[in-house]
């Protein structure tokens, strides 16, 4: 835990760098953490509902979601990156990378989402901040998104009812990654095998998604994981 | 009552299920199979509905979609009512209700028939432009006449229970129409390996195939049809969709497909099902095999039921073992309406005979009609029909060669059915969609799809290729042509072999001349849904009109719910002969979309009720509900309006909140305020040329408050935006403004600036905010923190990084009330938590949680302006008295700079943002009120600026507003007046906006 005494002291090298606070309470402190979803409790739903259908949802809670930006073209932000991630970041466009809990997906050509287990989003943010030189920014989001699940057989269908972007695997392979409409809200989608998908969704409109799935779910049936 | 009208055998209907179903509350029964209209056939129903404008009995006319008197009303309960539906689209089921959409008392027997018959001589066409446009302000009340004497069905009272949805479909080929065509070229496409989807508006593939009897292979043609759609149905990248009408060609090959998924089963859904789905497809090539439909021909009371369309009459008999009459008259200018009466003489009832209006007609269908003995008269038309509820017989004259003229005496007929054949016009509704015009062939006689800017092909009828064996092989070709441009390899696909029939050349005929002149012979229809005659187009070119779109609007010719499918073509060929003009001269009107009706419900699909909008939560959001809170809508978030405690009225609660808060202690949600990230080092440069006001010294630890002008000056959003590091910024805007800010950064930077090193990320959702406000704020925050959080380390105007209940925070010493205000920030995962652990320890302080209300109340009774409430992108910050807040001395310019030092920008009487105390304290001026100077000036009086902010102040005892005034800044003291809609003026005297502690001493404590 830093105070603004550490930030001043930024002032006194040659590049100043963004401010980095662990966001996250001790473990010890005794604090819950809520995910956007945590009003639905999702944990008794699992317990009570269904056991068979043809969607299954989990929702991956409290990751560290980090996003960074920088220019793909500078070769030694690129190795730095590489070098913090343990994986290079993906420059293709829409598509993602995995490399242990760590997983990188393309946003925009200057634009990645990273996911970390939610303890470890300080520590790479850390060293992000001690190992890129040059111009870039990291950006802590873990409060402001969460990460939906989505699977079986009717998977494809059902996310047909929710999002335009073509879902064929000719068209949509597993491994891509599109950030797109999602009903009258967004979402960063991603392949994950023939019938896996991740929702990357914003805290704020996970609720009305959870409601657009559930909704969009009732004709094949709805299995919720906890 | 028997199905007398059913044949024995033959059809495509299974007489071992029989249906019942209602039609005017009368019994009937039909065949599983059936179209409503069939069985209503089967029956000898002859009266379907009665006419828009003369009430005239009407029956069905046709066999599909262009039908447009059999459009009735659907629905067992008032739930599952529904409109105009087309019952020769509408598939028979076991219970299916439907009746009449207008008529009274009933169709049989209509009294407004009477009345009809006295004001149709009075309504000419334009006759409701004519009369119903003035007085303006009774057009409602006709509105309501004209509805009510429509008969366009009526909407259910009650909520539909069935479930609508939408779909997103990609595909390589779209084909539109199943009939020879389309499947030779989806089956072409699909055994390729393409992603096709097929779709028909029929419950079954096979268009015309179904109701024809000829073979192909030698073989029944369902038999083929059978087969490929068996082997469609194989191809995991096909999709088949029946009972599925394509009703939009959007641009960008977007096209919407209608698809009634139960309407055939039942009045309602089946539970779980959904009633209808509307496709959203997105097709790299479209192969439009939409077919055509027959023309009917336009002669003397045409329209008296018993008046078919020739092909409709095959249809009935060949596909639904019905024929629909005892004795045939058929009419027709080509070989193919021949069909009609052979097919009426071999299921074993009467042709009186065949009329047809070319002189020597030739070919095979003329010969089968000859040996089988049947009367054809040739040179001649049916130029008058008898009867009223249903034909009695026909008056039969010779016609001179070119058809323009009755050239003999007249025969009369008995019979009870006119079939008629005009030829054929190609559907071409769909290219039309995309704004192809169409262009007139005239060997066709018709008009054919325009060039296109689509991936689009055509096949078949369409083109006016009416053989199945072309329609065949243009199917065939367009599934190669796609596969081409898509860069596939064609798969082998083989024809089978289609009957030849040779036919003799059509005649161009559409309007069979009458022995009177057209203004004084018996009513000769071309558009039977909205009653336009051939008389009325005449009258409407000698009225001058020449545009052909307008007199498609003088006679509301094409104006129904068939759009003119029947009749179009007829219509401008009338009014081409009344203009003097060849066809492709005068043109034709083009449809735009749907094709056919859509339900609302599938056009809403499932955003409705709680899927309506998206709804946004803070992560406090739960606290909210469980302690009473009103909501308001702030943009999609729902914020705590006020929260009231039992008994309480809104102004007890607003009193409540405000007093504590001024007293003690208040806390508000201000999670949904916009939050950027921002990051670079150039940040500090960025942030001085989108805001007014300077940023170059603002220390890392300080927040500054920033107003942001568009380039015309006017201000657009405000906020606190603080200094992290050198060059790390976070900055705060409106709630409703987040997304166009990140927006208006992002142009900026990515149009103007791209030089700059800046990078920016909305991290709205990942803060949850909350701000706890009043003397005791500091207190309650010592007791969760162990940061010193007093005057002297953490001063106004200040952040501080600290742990606040155990969780990291960031707090910001800002304040919106003009108390001593902390606004704490911590990652929303924790907000919930740190929300309640300020509740467990401000009990003592009385912590009063507040909503929006409060808020505009404490802000306002310190004249702290809401952007987009006393501002509305006319006002610049001079005019808000806000030119502290404006920087000109910047080296670099700022955004809005040049915008407001424009002539207009600087005249001193514009209006200007002043506080104003109402003379009368009680009194709150309603917000949107106008000033004058002089409440007794004569009306127009010279309005001088609203009222933008007003509420009752508890703390102050009396009303308090914001408003704009002319010149106001410089007219401290004087008086304003609001006179109300009520009738009472208000006085109020300017003031400074600043109505409470004028000196800031209270939250710099």
């Amino acid at each position: 835990m830093s105070d603004l005494n550490v930030a001043v002291a930024e002032e006194e090298v040659t590049t100043p760098k963004a401010v980095v606070m662990n966001q996250i309470p001790a473990a010890d402190a005794g604090v819950r953490g809520e995910s956007p979803l945590h009003h639905v409790e999702l944990e008794s739903l699992a317990k009570q509902g269904p056991r068979q259908g043809g969607i299954r949802f989990k929702e991956n809670k409290l990751l560290g979601h980090l996003t960074l930006r920088c220019n793909p073209n500078n070769a030694e932000l690129m190795a730095s990156a590489a070098n913090v991630l343990g994986v290079e970041l993906p420059q293709t466009k829409l598509t993602a990378v995995e490399a242990g809990d760590v997983s990188v997906r393309w946003i925009a050509p200057d634009e990645w989402l990273i996911l970390v287990p939610g303890e470890k989003a300080f520590e790479m943010e850390t060293r992000f901040r001690d190992e890129m030189n040059g111009h870039h920014s990291l950006v802590n989001s873990s409060g402001g998104s969460t990460v939906y699940e989505l699977s079986g057989e009717n998977v494809v269908e059902m996310l047909k009812k929710c999002t335009p972007v073509d879902l064929h695997p000719k068209e949509f392979p597993v491994g891509k990654v599109v950030s797109t409409v999602f009903a009258k809200s967004s979402a960063v989608i991603r392949r994950k095998g023939d019938t896996e998908f991740e929702l990357v969704v914003r805290r704020s409109f996970a609720d009305y998604i959870w409601l657009w799935i559930q909704d969009a779910s009732r004709e094949f049936g709805l299995v919720v994981d906890a | 009552m028997t199905q007398k009208n059913r044949l024995q055998s033959g059809g495509r209907i299974d007489r071992s299920k029989p249906l019942t179903f209602t039609y005017n509350g009368k019994k009937f029964k039909g065949f599983h199979g059936d179209t409503l209209a069939s069985a209503m056939l089967a029956n000898g129903i002859d009266i379907v509905s009665r006419s828009f404008k003369y009430s005239r009995p009407r029956g069905i006319v046709a066999a599909g979609a262009e039908e447009p008197n059999a459009v009735l009303q659907l629905g067992a309960t008032e739930a599952t009512q529904v409109p105009n539906v087309r019952a020769t689209q509408q598939e028979l089921f076991d219970g299916l209700v439907a009746g009449a959409t207008n008529g009274w008392p009933n169709v049989d027997n209509d009294l407004m028939g009477y009345v009809g018959k006295v004001g149709g001589s009075m309504m000419p066409p334009g006759f409701y432009y004519k009369t119903f446009m003035y007085p303006q302000s009774l057009w409602h009340t006709y509105e309501n006449m004209i509805r009510k004497a429509a008969g366009l069905g009526r909407s259910p009272l009650e909520n539909d229970p069935d479930m609508y949805d939408k779909i997103n479909q990609h595909c390589d080929v779209l084909v539109v129409g199943a009939g020879p065509a389309g499947l030779a070229a989806a089956l072409t496409a699909a055994r390729s390996g393409a992603r096709v989807i097929i779709a028909d508006e029929q419950a079954e593939f096979g268009g015309s195939l179904l109701s024809s009897k000829e073979s192909l292979d030698g073989k029944a043609a369902s038999a083929w049809v059978s087969d490929v759609v068996k082997e469609l149905s194989g191809y995991e990248d096909v999709m088949l969709l029946p009972r599925s009408t394509v009703n939009g060609y959007h641009d960008h090959n977007f096209l919407t497909i209608h698809e009634r998924r139960t309407d055939h089963i039942a009045d309602k859904a089946p539970e779980g099902m959904v009633r209808q789905r509307l496709h959203r497809v997105r097709a790299k090539w479209v192969i439009l095999a939409t077919g055509a439909h027959e023309r009917p021909l336009v002669y003397a009371n045409n329209d008296v039921p018993g008046c078919m369309v020739a092909n409709a009459v095959s249809t009935y008999i060949n596909r639904y073992g019905v024929v629909p009459g005892n004795e045939l008259v058929l009419m027709t200018t080509n070989d193919s309406g021949y069909q009609a009466a052979l097919d009426w003489h071999d299921a074993g009832r009467k042709v009186a005979a065949i009329v047809d209006t070319r002189q020597n007609p030739q070919g095979d269908r003329v010969s089968a009609a000859r040996q089988r003995g049947l009367n054809v008269i040739t040179g001649s038309a049916v130029i008058e029909v008898s009867g009223s509820k249903r034909v009695t017989g026909v008056s039969i004259a010779p016609l001179s060669a070119d058809g323009s003229r009755v050239n003999g005496s007249v025969t009369k007929m008995n019979a009870d059915t006119v079939a008629t054949s005009g030829g054929w016009s190609p559907v071409i509704h769909l290219s039309c969609h995309t704004g192809a015009r169409p262009v007139w062939n005239e060997d066709v006689v018709g008009f054919l799809p325009g060039p296109t800017v689509q991936k689009q092909l055509t096949a078949g009828a369409i083109n006016g290729s009416y053989s199945t064996s072309t329609a065949l092989f243009e199917g065939l070709n367009a599934g190669l042509k796609a596969l081409a441009e898509l860069g596939m390899t064609a798969a082998e696909v083989s024809l089978p072999k289609a009957e030849e029939v040779k036919e003799g050349n059509p005649m161009t005929l559409f309007h069979i001349p009458h022995l009177k002149p057209t203004s004084k012979a018996p009513k000769q229809f071309v558009d039977y849904q909205t009653d336009v005659t051939a008389a009325g187009i005449e009258v409407a070119c000698r009225e001058g009109y020449e545009s052909i779109e307008h007199v498609k609007r003088y006679t509301a010719m094409g104006f129904g719910t068939d759009q003119g499918k029947l009749g179009n073509i007829n219509g401008m060929a009338i009014a081409a002969k009344a203009l003097n003009q060849t066809i492709p001269e005068t043109g034709t009107t083009i449809f735009r979309p749907n094709y056919t009706p859509v339900t609302f419900g599938a056009i809403a699909g499932r955003d409705c009720g709680e899927l309506f909008d998206p709804k946004r939560y803070t992560a406090m959001h739960k606290w909210h509900v469980e302690n009473g809170a009103k909501f308001e809508d702030v943009g999609q978030w729902k914020r705590p309006w006020y929260f009231p405690k039992a008994g309480e009225s809104m102004q007890d609660a607003l009193n409540r909140e405000c007093l504590a808060t001024r007293e003690s202690v208040g806390i508000l949600d201000a999670s949904t305020l916009g939050k950027i990230d921002i990051q670079g080092k150039d940040a500090r440069e960025f942030l001085g040329r989108v805001y007014t006001n300077a940023w170059a010294k603002l220390p890392v630890g300080k927040c500054r408050y920033g107003l942001m002008c568009g380039e015309d000056g006017m201000v657009f959003d405000d906020g606190v935006t603080s200094c992290l590091g050198e060059n790390h910024f976070v900055m705060t805007t409106t709630s409703g403004g987040a997304a166009r800010v990140y927006e208006w950064l992002e142009l900026y930077h990515q149009t103007e600036w791209p030089e700059m090193e800046v990078y920016f990320n909305t991290v709205t959702d990942h803060w949850a905010t909350m701000t706890i406000s009043g003397p005791n704020s500091r207190k309650l925050l010592a007791e969760l923190t162990d940061y010193d959080v007093s005057k002297e380390n953490f001063g106004f105007m200040d952040w501080r990084e600290m742990n606040v209940a155990s969780v990291p925070a960031r707090v910001f010493r800002i304040s919106f009330t003009g108390e001593l205000s902390f606004e704490i920030n911590v990652q929303a995962n924790y907000g919930l938590h740190v929300w309640e652990k300020l509740f467990e320890h401000g009990e003592k302080y009385n912590l009063t949680p507040y909503g929006t209300e409060t808020m505009h109340i404490l802000r306002a009774e310190k004249g702290f302006i809401i952007a987009g409430q006393d501002t509305d992108g006319s006002v610049h910050p001079y005019d808000l008295g806000m030119g502290w807040c404006v920087s000109p001395k910047k080296p670099f310019s700022f955004i809005g700079k040049r915008g407001m030092a424009r002539e207009d920008c600087v005249r001193p009487d514009r209006k200007q943002l002043v506080g104003l105390k109402t003379v009368d304290p009680n009194v709150v001026l309603p917000e949107g009120a106008q000033g004058v100077f002089d409440p007794k000036a004569p009306i127009p009086m010279p309005m001088v600026g609203h009222i933008t902010s007003s509420y009752w102040s508890a703390c102050l005892g009396r009303s308090i507003a914001m408003g704009f005034v002319k010149g106001g800044l410089d007219k401290m003291g004087e008086k304003v007046y609001y006179p109300l809609a009520d009738g009472r003026t208000v006085e109020a005297e300017i003031c400074s906006p600043i109505f409470l502690d004028p000196k800031g001493e209270r939250q710099n404590v």
